[in-house]
């Protein structure tokens, strides 16, 4: 086959086709924005010349997390972490439309073309729009650096736009997410045989998922608080295995709340379905429990996001109660001395500053986690129209199958948001569960020379014990974390709902 | 006839600038089962259509026991659908999540029927179908008949009145479509429904009482029909 011909095949479809074409397009310009935003912040350059001990700042930034070399790698990691919810959302579009893409690619092999053919116009699908898309996002990269380019009143640039990722790193970019999108849809396109008579596709029973997913969430919980704890108080155990367990940990949490959802999945479909009075609840409790891994994937990078979320307010508490006892005991030390300690102001609000950008981070990825949200509930939709179009063509109202899909979406969203949120932050409870102030017993000298403090006028007994206080629970911040994620869900439930209409419009009974 | 219990005069409706019924006029007498044929592209799907009240005609009225369907707003003629009128398709209007009896169920709970009494009422009815056996099965495990006789079940676990029939055996094999038509006559004639009945299939339009034939957009003679 000629790859003209491959084009041509690749491009013959319908709306829904095109849709996908456009999302896959729309995916890829988010990743590469993102990627090549990494690439930039890596590319900032440390002033010449090095100084071994210094700091190796770089001054013509406004952030400090732009100007110290050692955040950067941390700041373009957030950056690259943000593909997982854009690549969620590029998985959840490449099944838009997927059953009538694959009848399309039967009548091809009925046609004469070989199975190889049928991957080739698969591939070359997802991996001219994901091109596309790449280059689209280099543009707005490029175009963006220019408006961009602002500097503050102290002359201080807001973002890196003085600096270009070398030509090899934008090189790489531009062809790996073509590469990675056409990989990945040869992949999922294995999962179907693509025959001459059609699609093969057996009646699917899922299996309902096993405990092992709760039991992973259990043991994760319980090296959260027991096992990390010790071992960070064991001073025989050596730092790197600390780390590994701190990076273990979360992502087996993780791992455990996604596979998790498809037993939630599993357990509120049963049970909309025996005690669910309405129409509604039988025809969600039927999906989630005919399907009941759907919930995971389509929840997972939400759950992710929600889960980092969830660490972030842990970590923010513990700051924030940090900061509280640092401040009480510097009241002490002025009352007993009468000389305010330095309270560094400026590193706290440096802490604060990145947290609230690792916030941002957190809902920009909630959001486009949510997106894919909204792929799969039109999905569901557009998937099963002739059904629904018959269903209201006997009567039943719309409304019905609206709701339907909310309750589909939301009872399996709701109680994982919830648990994604309380393990993230049960996870920075392994590290701590309370904090202690310093404290200072003994002679201090009020002078600033050595020879004024062998005057005994300038000596002072003090004695400030450590203040140890339990970090409260951050009850306020888990709530907005699940209240807006669970407003995300929402939302994107509202908007699929524009799909209803067209979806069950007695077009899609015609047969003849 | 006027004792017709569902009867449509003059009806037009053109899709963009094409005419798919151009003034048909025709009436179904209660527990009468007309068949309406003609080539492919004639019309006869639209004809049903505005007669069930799933499309609303440009002109020419639908009137169902005294009340003009064609003036009701879509909630009234769709609480109409589900509780008088039943609408059988060709295929693929079962949903594939839930089982036999849950799909047959649908309209009655939807009308308000408990779910015990929804669910002894759907047995009851695909037994009557022949089809008791798979009431736990979802129709992927079925065979095309099978989803049929499931599908007029369900048309007719709410007992309507007039039940509407586009080419019901249209994917079936000879044997199936003959059992289809089978149920779906006996019950029709059990419960005094009357049947409108769409194919393009000679053999399925003898079940019928009656046979209208049509032509772009127009009844083609009735007299010379009924003198066959
Ligand atoms: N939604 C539609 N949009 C445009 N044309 C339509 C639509 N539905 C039907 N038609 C046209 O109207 C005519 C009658 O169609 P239909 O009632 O489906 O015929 P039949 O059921 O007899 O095969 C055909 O020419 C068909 O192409
Ligand atoms: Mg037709």
């Amino acid at each position: 086959m000629r790859p003209g011909t491959a084009v041509r095949l690749a491009l013959a479809g319908t709306r829904t086709d095109t849709l996908r074409v456009g999302l896959t397009g729309v995916s890829a310009a988010m990743a590469s924005v993102a990627m090549l935003s990494a690439a930039t912040v890596l590319a900032i350059r440390i002033p010449q010349p090095y100084q071994p001990s210094g700091a190796n700042l770089s001054p013509q930034y406004q952030s400090d997390l732009l100007q110290q070399p050692g955040l950067r790698p941390g700041v373009a990691s957030a950056l690259i972490l943000l593909c997982i919810p854009v690549l969620a959302l590029a998985v959840q579009c490449s099944r838009l439309g997927a059953p009538a893409r694959d009848r399309r690619l039967a009548a091809f092999r009925l046609a004469g073309a070989t199975p190889a053919q049928t991957l080739a116009v698969v591939t070359v699908e997802a991996g001219l729009a994901t091109l596309l898309g790449t280059l689209a996002g280099l543009a707005i990269f490029l175009g963006g650096r220019q408006l961009l380019d602002r500097r503050n009143a102290a002359g201080e640039l807001w973002l890196p736009t003085d600096v270009l990722p070398p030509a090899w790193a934008i090189a790489a970019i531009c062809a790996a997410l073509p590469a990675i999108a056409s990989l990945l849809a040869a992949l999922l396109l294995r999962r179907v045989r693509v025959t001459p008579f059609g699609v093969v596709r057996q009646v699917r029973r899922t299996a309902p998922p096993r405990t092992w997913p709760a039991i992973v969430l259990v043991i994760g919980v319980a090296a959260a608080l027991g096992l990390v704890p010790l071992a960070i108080r064991f001073q025989a155990v050596p730092t790197w295995v600390i780390v590994m367990m701190l990076i273990v940990v979360p992502v087996g949490m993780a791992v455990g709340v996604i596979a998790g959802t498809g037993s939630i999945s599993y357990v509120a479909g049963a049970a909309l379905r025996r005690w669910g009075r309405a129409p509604s609840t039988l025809l969600a409790g039927g999906r989630l429990m005919a399907d009941p891994w759907n919930g995971s994937r389509v929840l997972a990078a939400l759950l992710a996001a929600v889960l980092i979320g969830g660490i972030s307010i842990g970590f923010r508490s513990q700051l924030t109660a940090q900061f509280d006892v640092d401040r009480e005991a510097g009241e002490l030390w002025r009352n007993a001395i009468g000389d305010p300690m330095i309270l560094d102001a400026e590193r706290n609000a440096f802490y604060t500053d990145a947290m609230d950008l690792v916030d941002l981070a957190i809902a920009v990825g909630i959001t486009i986690a949510a997106a894919a949200l909204l792929v799969a509930a039109a999905e569901s939709l557009v998937s099963r129209r002739r059904a629904y179009a018959a269903l209201v063509a006997t009567g039943v109202p719309r409304g019905v199958i609206g709701r339907s899909i909310v309750w589909q979406l939301l009872a399996p969203a709701l109680p994982a948001v919830l648990v994604a949120a309380t393990s993230g932050w049960l996870i920075t409870r392994s590290i701590g569960h309370e904090v202690t102030s310093g404290g200072i017993s003994g002679t201090v000298c009020l002078a600033d020379t050595a020879p004024a403090c062998a005057d005994p006028a300038n000596l002072r007994e003090v004695d400030i014990a450590p203040i140890t206080r339990l970090i409260p629970v951050p009850l306020e911040g888990l709530l907005f974390l699940t209240a807006g994620a669970t407003l995300a869900v929402l939302t994107m439930i509202a908007l699929s709902m524009l799909f209803l209409r067209s979806s069950t419009s007695v077009e899609e009974l015609r047969t003849t | 006839m006027n004792d017709a219990i569902l009867s449509a005069r003059g009806l037009v409706k053109s899709y963009g600038n094409s005419p798919a019924l151009r003034g048909v006029t025709f009436e179904v007498a209660a527990g009468e089962i007309v068949a309406v044929t003609g080539p492919s592209g004639c019309g006869k799907s639209t004809l049903l259509h505005c007669l069930s009240g799933i499309l609303r005609p440009d002109a020419g009225e639908v009137v169902y026991r005294e009340q003009r369907v064609d003036l009701m707003p879509e909630s009234a003629r769709a609480r109409l659908r589900r509780s008088e009128l039943g609408v059988l398709f060709q295929f693929g209007q079962l949903v594939a999540e839930l089982t036999a009896a849950e799909n047959v169920s649908l309209p009655l709970l939807l009308a308000g029927t408990g779910r015990r009494a929804a669910r002894t009422a759907a047995l009851t009815w695909l037994d009557r179908l022949g089809v008791a056996e798979l009431a736990e099965q979802r129709p992927g495990e079925m065979s095309g008949g099978q989803q049929q006789r499931v599908a007029l079940a369900r048309a007719l676990v709410t007992e309507p009145r007039v039940l509407f029939a586009d080419e019901p055996t249209g994917a079936l094999d000879t044997l199936a479509g003959e059992q289809v038509m089978a149920h779906l006559v006996r019950l029709a004639r059990a419960h005094r429904t009357a049947v409108v009945l769409v194919t393009h299939e000679p053999r399925i339009a003898g079940y019928a009482d009656r046979e209208v034939i049509m032509r772009d957009g127009e009844l083609a003679d009735v007299a010379l029909a009924a003198a066959r």
